[in-house]
C-alpha cells in the first residue's frame, strides 16, 4: 500500500480482469456475430440461398436511428424486449421473443437503453401504426394519448395554414374547436423511417417466437392504436385503395406496376427506380401524368441514383389505364410506403392529356423532356 | 474540536488531532492489528464467517445462473431423417428460386407463371419449362430471340429475353429454374448447379441470343409430340 | 502571525487550486441544479418549454447528469483531494499554475460538450454522452491534474499511506482508465452490437463506484477522525474494504443488464458480486459509524460532520437496497423503472455530495481563514437533507409502484402506469426545487468566502445570508 507503483498495480489489476471479462472476453465472445438465416444447414453452415436477418436498415432509417440519439429518445425508451423469466414484455405485447444480441449486430449506435418512462420500442414497427399517426404523435404525443409524458417535438415541423393533404393534422385536446396542420420536416421524416424500421419479426437459430398462452393473450389492451390512415377522408382513402388495386393487378385493366416498383415502392436496385420517397413521386403531378400515358425511357435520376431502363405505357395492355385509373394509381403511390402528397384528380389527368393530343401514342417521353419547365 | 464555534481569530483553532497525528496513529493501528478492545476476537470472526457464507451463496448462484457462459440458451437439435432433410433441402431451394424469380422474372412472366397474352409467353405447363433442363438453362443464360410456339400461341413479337445482360450466378440459375419447373402445376425434376455450370462452360463461346428452333433441335427428344 | 504550523502552510499552498477548483464546481452544481428542476418540470408538464428543441428531455436529463458528475463532482473531487492529499502528506501543494490551467480545460472541456448535447450531438453512449471532440481535451487536462496530484503523494512526509490516501488516490487513477478503455472500445476500435451497451453500461456505472464512491469514502475516512480527534474504530478492516471494492465494484455493475440481449453470464456474474458487495459496504459503515457513535454529541455538534455522517449512512442504506434490487427476482420488477433514479440521485446527491458539502465545510475556514455563517450552513443542510430524503423517498416509492404495475400486462402502459407515478414526479420536482435553493445558499456562501466583497469583508460572519 505505501509503494506507489506497487499500489498502482494492484488497483489497475481488479480494474483489467474485469476489462478482460467484460470487454476482452465478451468481444471474443460475440464480437463477429453475422446475421443468420432462421434454420442451419444440418453441419451448421449457412446456406447461400437462405435469407438472412437482421436486416440493414435503409438509409434514411439509419439517418432517423441519428436523430433518435441526439434527441436522447433512449432516456426514456429501452429497445430490448426481455428473456420471459426475467419480464414481463413479451407478455406486454412488445414482442414475439426475446431479443438477442444479433438482432444488433447491424446497427451503429445501439440504443438499448434503461429506463422505460415510455414503452419499449423494439418492434415500434410492427404495431401497424401509420406515419400519420407517428407524425402526430411526434409533434404532439397528448393529441393521440392525453396522459403521455412524451415531451412534443414540434420543432420537428413547420405549421402550415394552407394544408395540401400531405400534411398532418393535430387535433389538440385542449384546443377542440380547431385543428391544425403541420409539415413534417426531413428530420421528422428520417425519424419516422427509423421508428417504423424497428421490428424483431424474424426467427434466429438461438431463438423462436414464445408461444403464446391463450388466456393471458385475450385480455392484452392495445392502448389507442388508431387504425391505419383513419384521418384521412373517404374520398381519399377510396380513391388510394382503388389506386392499390390497379398498383397490384397483373391482369387486363391493371396497371401491373409492382412487378417492376414491387409490392414495397421500393424498387429494384439498379433496374427499377423506388417510388417511396422518390423525388419525382412526390414532385410534379404533370410528370407523373404524362409518364403514366406515354411511359419513359432513358436515363432518369431519382433520388440521386441514376436508373437506365424502359417503362411501357403502364396498363394492360400497354397504355389503356383510363383518366380515372390513372388518377387513382397516382394517388396511392403517392400516399403509400411513407409517401404523402397530394391526391391526382380525373380532371388533371384529362387536362394533361388534352394538352398533348398532338403526341403520337405511345412514344414514351425521356427524363431530359420531362425536366423542361412546363409549357 | 469544533469549527462551528465562535471564532475569535476568523481562524479555526488548532486541534490536537494534526493530520500528522492522523496518519501516524492509523499507521500504527494497521501494525499493530490488535485493537485493545474486549470484542477484538468476535468482529473479525464474524467477517469472516459471513464472508465465507457469501462466498458459497455466490459460488452457487454462478454455477446456476451463468448458462455455462455460453452465448445463446441451448437450442433443441432436431434429428431429421434423410428424406426430411432431402426435401427440407428442396424447400429452401425452391422459396430460394421464388424469391429470384419475383425479382427478375415476374415483371413479364407475371407472378403467376402466365405471361401476357401476345407479348410474354406463359411458363406454366409450357412444354419450354418441362422439357430438358438445358432449354431453360440455356435461355437464361444467353436469352431468347425469335418467334416460339408456346402452347399452341405464337409470341416474339416484343423484345427478346437477354438474360447475358445481367449477372446471374449458376447457383441462382439452378434455383430459380427448379423453382420454375415445379410451380404452378409444373412437375419437372429439379435442376442442379453442377448442370448449371457444365452448360455455361459448354456454351462459354456463343455470344448472340438463341433461336426457338435452335434450342428445340438441340433437345428434341425432351418435347414432347 | 509568524507561527505557522505545517498544516497552514500547505492550507496557504492550497488556497488557489482549491478555491478556483470549489468555485468552479460551484457554478456546475447550479447548472445542473437547474437542469434538474427543468427535467423534473417537464415530467410534470410535457408541453413546458417544449417548443425549444435545445431544452427537449432527453437532452436536459443527459445534460444534467453529465454537469453533475463531470462539472461538480469533477471540480469538487479535484479540489478535495488535492487538499487532503496534500495535508496528510504534510507536503505543500505545487504546480498550482498548472492545475488551474488544466482546470480551466477541464471546464471548457465540459461546457462544449453540454452546448454539443444540447445542439443535438449526443453519442448515445451512457456518462459519454458528450461529443468525441471534447473526449481528448478532458483527458488529458485530467492527466495534467492526476501528475500533480501524484506529485503531491510522491513528496510525502511518513512513507506510510491511510485509508483517505488509497480511496482517494485509487480513485483518481482509476478514472483515466476508465475513460480510455471507453474511449478505446467505442470509438478508436468500436464494438459491434450489444457489446456496446455492455462497455458504456459498464463504464456508467464503474464512474459512480470508481470515481465518486471511493472520494467520498477517503473524504470520511479522513474527516472523522479529524473532526472527532479519535481513530477509526476496527480500522484494520478498511483495508479489506478498500480491496473488496476494488475487486468487486467492476464486476458487479453490469448486473443492470439482466435479461437484455447480452450472453447471460455477464449479468449473472454481475448479480454475484453484487451480492458480495454487502462485505465492503459493511466494512465501511462499521468504520464510519462504530467510530461517529463513540462520540454522538460531537457528529451532531460540528456540522461538516454531520453531512458526512449523513453521507455515510445513505451510502450504508441504499448500498443495501441496491443489493437488494439487484436480486434476479427483485430485479424483474424494478429494472427500466424510476428506481434507476433512485440509484443515480443517492450516490451523487445523497452520498457523494453531502460528503463533499461536508468537506468543503471542513476545508473552507481553514484554507481561506474566513468562515461561513453558522445560519447558512445550518439551513443549508436541513434543505438539503430533507429535499435529498423527499427525492429519494419518491423516486423508490414511484419506481417499486412503476415496476408493479408495469409487471401487469392488462394495465395500459400510459393511461395506467406512468399516470399513477405522476404524483411523485411531482414531489421530485419539489424536491428538486429545494435542492437547487439550498445549492443556491451553499455555493453564494462559498462564492462570498472565496471571493469577499470588499466592501463587507468583515461583515462575513453575520448571520442571514440564506435570506
Amino acid at each position: 500500500m505505501n509503494n506507489l507503483v506497487k499500489f498502482s498495480i494492484g488497483i489497475f489489476l481488479t480494474l483489467g480482469i474485469a476489462w478482460l471479462a467484460f470487454v476482452v472476453g465478451a468481444r471474443t465472445q460475440y464480437g463477429d456475430l453475422l446475421p443468420s438465416p432462421q434454420i442451419l444447414e444440418e453441419d451448421g453452415s449457412v446456406s447461400p440461398d437462405a435469407e438472412l436477418f437482421p436486416f440493414e436498415l435503409s438509409g434514411v432509417a439509419k439517418q432517423g436511428a441519428e436523430e433518435y440519439a441526439a434527441l436522447g429518445c433512449v432516456t426514456c425508451h429501452t429497445q430490448q424486449v426481455r428473456r420471459v423469466e426475467t419480464g414481463f414484455d413479451v407478455k406486454r405485447g412488445w414482442g414475439k421473443r426475446p431479443s438477442v444480441p444479433r438482432d444488433y449486430v447491424l446497427q451503429e449506435h445501439v440504443l438499448l437503453g434503461n429506463s422505460r418512462i415510455g414503452p419499449d420500442l423494439a418492434n415500434l414497427g410492427l404495431r401497424e401504426y401509420s406515419n400519420e399517426w407517428m407524425h402526430q404523435h411526434l409533434f404532439e404525443p397528448q393529441s393521440l394519448v392525453s396522459t403521455s409524458l412524451c415531451p412534443p417535438s414540434p420543432f420537428l415541423y413547420n405549421e402550415i395554414s394552407e394544408p395540401v393533404d400531405s400534411d398532418i393534422e393535430i387535433n389538440s385536446g385542449n384546443q377542440q374547436d380547431s385543428s391544425r396542420f403541420v409539415r413534417p420536416t426531413v428530420r421528422a421524416n428520417r425519424l419516422v423511417a427509423y421508428l417504423q424500421s424497428l421490428k424483431q419479426d424474424y426467427e434466429l437459430p438461438e431463438v423462436s417466437y414464445v408461444e403464446e398462452d391463450k388466456d393471458d393473450s385475450a385480455d392484452l389492451v392495445v392502448e389507442n392504436v388508431t387504425p391505419v390512415t383513419s384521418s384521412a377522408p373517404t374520398w381519399l382513402q377510396n380513391q388510394i385503395a382503388a389506386g392499390k388495386e390497379i398498383y397490384m393487378k397483373a391482369a387486363a385493366g391493371g396497371g401491373m406496376c409492382f412487378t417492376c416498383h414491387q409490392t414495397n415502392g421500393e424498387g429494384l436496385a439498379g433496374q427499377f427506380p423506388p417510388l417511396a420517397g422518390s423525388d419525382w413521386v412526390l414532385g410534379d403531378k404533370n410528370r407523373l401524368i404524362k409518364i403514366s400515358i406515354y411511359g419513359l425511357m432513358g436515363e432518369i435520376e431519382v433520388n440521386g441514383v441514376k436508373y437506365n431502363n424502359v417503362m411501357a405505357p403502364p396498363g394492360i395492355p400497354p397504355g389503356s389505364l383510363t383518366d380515372e385509373q390513372i388518377a387513382n394509381v397516382l394517388t396511392y403511390i403517392r400516399n403509400d410506403w411513407g409517401n404523402s402528397a397530394s391526391a391526382v384528380s380525373i380532371e388533371e389527368v384529362a387536362a394533361v392529356r388534352a394538352s398533348l393530343k398532338s403526341r403520337p401514342a405511345m412514344q414514351m417521353f425521356t427524363a431530359s423532356e420531362l425536366s423542361k419547365p412546363v409549357q | 474540536m469544533s469549527d462551528d464555534s465562535p471564532m475569535s481569530a476568523n481562524l479555526p483553532k488548532n486541534s490536537e488531532f494534526s493530520d500528522e497525528d492522523i496518519v501516524k496513529s492509523h499507521v500504527e493501528l494497521s501494525k499493530n492489528k490488535h485493537e485493545p478492545t474486549q470484542n477484538f476476537l468476535i468482529a473479525p470472526l464474524v467477517f469472516v464467517f459471513v464472508f465465507g457464507c457469501l462466498i458459497f451463496v455466490c459460488s452457487i448462484q454462478l454455477a446456476h445462473s451463468t448458462n455455462f457462459f455460453r452465448l445463446h440458451p441451448p437450442v433443441e437439435i432436431v434429428e431429421l431423417s434423410p428424406e426430411e432433410k432431402e426435401a427440407l433441402r428442396l424447400e429452401r431451394k425452391i422459396s430460394s428460386g421464388e424469391k429470384i424469380f419475383a425479382a427478375r422474372c415476374a415483371s413479364c412472366h407475371q407472378a403467376n407463371g402466365l405471361g401476357i397474352e401476345g407479348q410474354f409467353p406463359p411458363l406454366a405447363s409450357s412444354e419450354w419449362v418441362s422439357a430438358n433442363a438445358g432449354v431453360i438453362t440455356n435461355i437464361i443464360l444467353k436469352g431468347l430471340k425469335g418467334e416460339i410456339l408456346v402452347n399452341g400461341k405464337t409470341y416474339g413479337t416484343s423484345a427478346a429475353v437477354n438474360m447475358a445482360a445481367v449477372p446471374i450466378s449458376d447457383r441462382e440459375i439452378a434455383n430459380v429454374s427448379t423453382y420454375v419447373r415445379q410451380a404452378w402445376g409444373n412437375t419437372a425434376p429439379e435442376v442442379t448447379e453442377e448442370f448449371v455450370s457444365a452448360i455455361r462452360a459448354e456454351h462459354s463461346s456463343k455470344s448472340d441470343q438463341w433461336v426457338g428452333d435452335e434450342l428445340k433441335s438441340m433437345f428434341l427428344d425432351s418435347f414432347g409430340e | 502571525m509568524p507561527k505557522d504550523t505545517p498544516d497552514k502552510i500547505i492550507d496557504r499552498s492550497a488556497k488557489l487550486v482549491f478555491s478556483f477548483f470549489l468555485s468552479s464546481a460551484g457554478v456546475w452544481l447550479l447548472v445542473a441544479a437547474f437542469f434538474a428542476y427543468l427535467t423534473a418540470a417537464k415530467l410534470t408538464d410535457p408541453f413546458f418549454l417544449s417548443t425549444c428543441e435545445f431544452f427537449t428531455y432527453g437532452k436536459i436529463k443527459v445534460a444534467q447528469a453529465n454537469a453533475f458528475v463531470y462539472g461538480w463532482g469533477g471540480n469538487a473531487i479535484f479540489a478535495v483531494s488535492i487538499w487532503i492529499l496534500a495535508r496528510l502528506s504534510q507536503a505543500e501543494v505545487r504546480g498550482s499554475v498548472f492545475l488551474i490551467f488544466a482546470g480551466v480545460i477541464w471546464n471548457l472541456a465540459i461546457t462544449c460538450g453540454l452546448l454539443g448535447i444540447l445542439d443535438g450531438h449526443m453519442s448515445g453512449h451512457e456518462m459519454l454522452e458528450m461529443p468525441t471532440e471534447v473526449w481528448p481535451a478532458m483527458l488529458i487536462s485530467y492527466l495534467i491534474i492526476t501528475f500533480l496530484i501524484l506529485v503531491i503523494h510522491r513528496s510525502r512526509q511518513i512513507r506510510e499511506t491511510i485509508a483517505p490516501q488509497w480511496f482517494i488516490l485509487a480513485a483518481i487513477l482509476w478514472f483515466p482508465a476508465l475513460f480510455l478503455i471507453a474511449w478505446h472500445g467505442l470509438e478508436i476500435n468500436p464494438a459491434r452490437g450489444t457489446l456496446q451497451t455492455v462497455l458504456s453500461m459498464w463504464y456508467g456505472q464503474s464512474l459512480v463506484w470508481l470515481w465518486l464512491t471511493p472520494i467520498a469514502l477517503g473524504a470520511a475516512y479522513y474527516l472523522i477522525p479529524a473532526v472527532l480527534g479519535r481513530t477509526i474504530d476496527k480500522y484494520y478492516l478498511a483495508i479489506f474494504g478498500f480491496w473488496c471494492i476494488a475487486a468487486l465494484a467492476p464486476w458487479s455493475v453490469v448486473h443492470h443488464l439482466e435479461g437484455g440481449p447480452v450472453p447471460i453470464w455477464i449479468p449473472a456474474i454481475g448479480t454475484v458480486m453484487s451480492i458480495a458487495m454487502v462485505f465492503p459496504i459493511a466494512v465501511a459503515s462499521t468504520n464510519f459509524h462504530a467510530t461517529a457513535f463513540l462520540d454522538i454529541g460531537k457528529v451532531w455538534e460540528s456540522l461538516p460532520l454531520r453531512f458526512v455522517i449523513f453521507g455515510t449512512l445513505s451510502y450504508t442504506v441504499s448500498s443495501y437496497i441496491g443489493v437488494v434490487f439487484s436480486l434476479p427476482a427483485v430485479a424483474k420488477i424494478t429494472q427500466f423503472t424510476i428506481i434507476n433514479e433512485f440509484h443515480f440521485n443517492q450516490r451523487v446527491y445523497g452520498f457523494f455530495s453531502m460528503i463533499i458539502f461536508g468537506a468543503v465545510y471542513f476545508a473552507l475556514p481553514r484554507i481561506t481563514g474566513r468562515e461561513i455563517p453558522k445560519g447558512a450552513k445550518s439551513f443549508h443542510f436541513w434543505t438539503s437533507t430533507f429535499g435529498v430524503l423527499l427525492l429519494l423517498l419518491a423516486y423508490l416509492i414511484g419506481g417499486l409502484t412503476h415496476g408493479v404495475l408495469a409487471g401487469q400486462p392488462t394495465l395500459p402502459w400510459s393511461s395506467s402506469v406512468i399516470q399513477s407515478i405522476k404524483p411523485y414526479f411531482l414531489i421530485t420536482k419539489f424536491a428538486f426545487i429545494i435542492l437547487a435553493f439550498s445549492q443556491f445558499v451553499f455555493v453564494f456562501n462559498v462564492w462570498r468566502v472565496i471571493f469577499p466583497n470588499p466592501f463587507s469583508c468583515c461583515s462575513s460572519d453575520k448571520k442571514g445570508a440564506s435570506a
